[in-house]
């Protein structure tokens, strides 16, 4: 019966098709309005103008790429220098610029800007000429740009070299002048490892300062038992300083050695139009002749700038030098958002989804949970500030550091509520994710599982989260991006133009999660919006956001690869 | 009541007569009655084959024997189920080990995304087996049993996912009695196999009888026939008839059962 119904059904449009008296044309016979009326049948506007529309919006991605890799990544390369002579007198200095614009009789003139540099010589480092007020363009071979630890670049020519009573000039001096350079800096190098000898070798001392202080203070209070302490610690202080004197004198002679000779290294330099400057050889980051720089030493200068850039302090206020403090910042302030807002996203959607009984306060709370990641993020901001830096940071430093109040340890700004703040804003993205992971698990699967013996723990835990692994990661990619890039909330919360010292380092107890961080967002803010020397910065913004970029990239690749692999495990064959 | 005095007989170690028994058994999914009056026994070391059209119950049913229905919301069971005289329905009953007792073989084959090693040490390690030595053993014993070691003896640490269709069913038969089950429930375990796999798994089946209770839910008569020593004939929700197989189906007592096996309905 049941098989032969089926066939029924299999034979019912094959019959029907033979037997249709009347044959429908496929080919269509051209008539006049039938191309038109094809075009709006089949959507072809729409179709063409989605397309359109895409491509628009790929070379608006195309063209920040472009813009910010060509910024981004030309800042680096040593440009050639032009000597101008001008009416105003003469100039020397990369062009950076040029462009047409109207002179006074209203006729066109092509103007060029010179970085010019000598910014302690001159005030500025960038100015406009009118090509007509220029009377002659060179390239000198010899035309040297120094890059400094203050004042920005120097350009002009190189005239001698003096350490101490030695004078090297001319050519002889050029030669000189970059193992000089070394010398001076290795100099400054060994001076901060005896400061850190003396430090060290008075460290019992300062101790016993430190239990005075506290001692004092102890007595202000009318505490009589510390009064009494007081003067056996004025006596402990006195022998001991006396008996590390000879040692801590020696450190000190030989510290103010080294900074005589590092002194005795300077080097006499001559601007475009004949000034003279003296700079102190330790100053000196680098010096070299574009003019006459072979093309593998500009690939190697250009990697060596690079990688300052990437892995070297900033300098002066942010403009130059490099950025690794907040890349450092950066990456370590969304590791940590990830180890805060996995545990919490997962948690959080697995209750919602396996225990949570459906109903109105179910619905209400999964709306408010999406709704969450709609809240601008500058009231994440406040709220972390209010919550975890004023909240949990001023009871952890009532409870714990109550002896350096007022001055706040964990209840000010720092990478840890900084992170956890993060962490809340990207929660919601955690949990829909994850939710979402969960519901694509095949309930045969934990059908299986529990008709095992498996407690529903054990079958969500062995069998289903796993499964629900390539979801999660996916909220956790977003969360990264989202994460990455945000910069309101952090402002509020932790982040500085200037750290002193990274939240990690050789310092027991190693990380310092209360320290207040720099971040590549917060940078590329900074130097371009609160630069004393905009016009100067302007490069550093092109290459900081490109690496945000790249950063961002990066870190989702991990994330991605990863979910890649779990999903691979998963998959198998179906059947 | 009677439970506490069939309780009392089995703390006596008298064996109760049959693997499972029904009593008066209704089941409902919210206000729907999928089940009525069910009074059923089942028999131990036999294959019993519960057989009906579509929607007639039969599945319910052997998911109610583990208590699978547990996770359907608003469904409830009223009546009396004993395994080994014992009610499963009971509130003390531990949930879990009743379902290690009575364990079950799907429909579709849901081996774990997991090695196939992993997939048969899954049940024995939820109960706190960590020993390697007793989990390999379990993993050969089982895969011998449903027939399985030969094939895949060389692979264990590969995904159970790269198993065909008819293996991985075997697999799935081969975990259940890892858990060491007195008895097994399969919900059409061949239904989504090509003739060949059926057949190994046919064969798998009567190769277990001798040690397990088998009860199979299956639409295919033949299979019924060939397999089963008894068969339980269901109609919307009742249960019309059960009797040996050969009985059944050769001469049935009902109308109804008549006309189902003759292929005049369903």
């Amino acid at each position: 019966m049941r098989s032969s119904s089926a066939q029924m059904e299999i034979e019912t449009p094959t019959a029907g098709g033979h037997g249709s008296g009347e044959r429908r044309r496929l080919v269509a016979v051209s008539g006049r309005r039938a191309p038109l009326a094809g075009f709006w049948r089949q959507g072809l506007p729409a179709v063409w103008s989605s397309g359109f529309m895409l491509l628009c919006v790929l070379a608006m991605l195309a063209g920040m790429l472009v813009l910010t890799l060509v910024r981004g990544l030309g800042h680096f390369w040593p440009s050639a220098m032009l000597q101008i002579e001008t009416t105003s007198g003469a100039f020397l200095g990369p062009v950076r610029d040029t462009d047409v614009g109207r002179d006074a009789s209203e006729a066109a003139s092509e103007r060029l800007q010179l970085k010019i540099g000598n910014r302690d010589l001159y005030g500025l480092d960038f100015r406009w000429f009118d090509s007509a007020a220029i009377q002659s363009r060179s390239h000198p071979q010899d035309a040297v740009t120094v890059e400094r630890e203050e004042f920005g670049n120097f350009h002009g020519y190189l005239r001698e070299v003096r350490v101490g009573e030695r004078v090297v000039a001319g050519d002889a001096a050029w030669q000189a002048l970059d193992a000089e350079i070394n010398a001076a800096r290795e100099l400054r190098h060994r001076g901060l490892e005896l400061d850190g000898q003396y430090e060290k070798t008075r460290k019992p001392l300062s101790k016993l300062e430190q239990k005075l202080e506290s001692a004092q203070r102890q007595a202000r209070a009318r505490d009589d038992e510390a009064s009494a302490r007081i003067p056996e610690l004025r006596g402990a202080i006195a022998t001991e300083k006396e008996r590390l004197a000879p040692v801590l004198q020696e450190i000190a002679a030989q510290r103010d050695g080294l900074v005589a000779e590092r002194l005795a290294r300077d080097a006499l330099f001559e601007a475009a139009d004949g000034t003279t400057k003296q700079i102190q050889l330790d100053e000196i980051v680098r010096a070299y002749r574009p003019n006459s720089m072979s093309a593998p030493a500009k690939v190697g200068l250009y990697v060596a700038r690079l990688w300052e850039f990437i892995f070297h302090e900033p300098r002066e206020s942010n403009t130059e030098g490099g950025i690794f403090p907040a890349l450092f910042g950066t990456v370590l302030m969304v590791l940590l958002m990830t180890i805060a807002v996995v545990p919490l996203g997962i948690v959080a959607a697995l209750y919602l989804h396996e225990y949570a009984r459906e109903g109105p306060v179910l619905r209400a709370v999964r709306l408010a949970v999406n709704n969450l990641a709609g809240v601008p993020s500058i009231v994440f901001g406040m709220f972390g500030l209010a919550f975890f830096v004023y909240g949990i940071g001023g009871f952890i430093d009532r409870t714990f550091y109550a002896e350096a109040l007022p001055a706040p340890t964990f209840g000010t700004g720092g990478i840890l509520w900084a992170s956890l703040t993060l962490a809340l804003l990207t929660l919601p993205v955690v949990v829909v994710a994850t939710e979402e992971g969960l519901a694509s698990v095949p309930s045969a699967n934990r059908e299986g599982a529990l008709a095992l013996g498996a407690t529903k723990w054990q079958t969500l835990w062995n069998v289903v989260l796993p499964q629900a692994v390539p979801g999660i990661l996916t909220g956790v990619i977003l969360a990264i991006s989202r994460a990455a890039g945000e910069v309101a909330p952090l402002m509020l919360t932790g982040v500085v133009k200037l750290a002193p010292s990274l939240p990690l380092d050789g310092v027991f107890p190693f990380a310092h999660l209360e320290r207040k961080f720099m971040h590549l967002g917060f940078h590329i803010y900074d130097v371009s919006m609160q630069s004393p020397n905009v016009e100067a910065a302007k490069p550093m913004v092109y290459s900081t956001t490109l690496l945000l970029l790249l950063l961002v990239v990066a870190l989702n690749t991990v994330a991605i690869v990863v979910r890649n692999r779990m999903r691979q495990r998963y998959r198998g064959a179906a059947i | 009541m009677s439970q506490n005095t069939v309780k009392q007989d089995a703390g006596q170690a008298v064996e109760p007569k049959f693997a499972v028994e029904t009593r008066d058994l209704r089941f409902y999914y919210g206000e729907v009655q999928a089940l009525n009056q069910i009074t059923l026994q089942i028999p131990r070391n036999q294959v019993t084959a519960f057989i009906g059209p579509s929607g007639c119950g039969k599945s319910t049913l052997l998911r109610c024997f583990n208590r699978m229905n547990d996770v359907i919301e608003n469904s409830r069971a009223i009546g009396e189920i004993l395994i080994d005289g014992e009610d499963i329905y009971h509130p003390h009953v531990q949930i879990e080990e009743l379902r290690k007792k009575v364990g079950m073989v799907f429909q579709k084959s849901n081996p774990f995304p997991m090695s196939i090693e992993e997939n048969l040490t899954f049940g024995p390690r939820m109960r706190g087996i960590r020993d390697r030595g007793r989990l390999e053993q379990i993993v050969e014993t089982s895969l011998r049993r449903a027939d399985l070691w030969r094939e895949v003896e060389d692979r264990l640490k590969q995904s159970a996912l790269a198993l065909s269709g008819g293996q991985q069913q075997r697999l799935c038969i081969a975990r259940t009695l890892a858990n060491e089950p007195d008895i097994v429930l399969m919900d059409e375990p061949a239904s989504a196999l090509d003739p060949i796999s059926t057949a190994k798994i046919e064969e798998t089946i009567f190769e277990l009888k001798r040690d397990y209770t088998i009860v199979i839910v299956t639409h295919n008569m033949q299979q019924a026939a060939r397999c089963s020593d008894r068969t339980a004939f269901f109609y919307l929700g009742e249960l019309i008839e059960v009797d040996s197989t050969e009985q059944l189906f050769s001469r049935p007592e009902k109308k109804q059962t008549e006309d189902y096996i003759t292929g005049k309905f369903g």
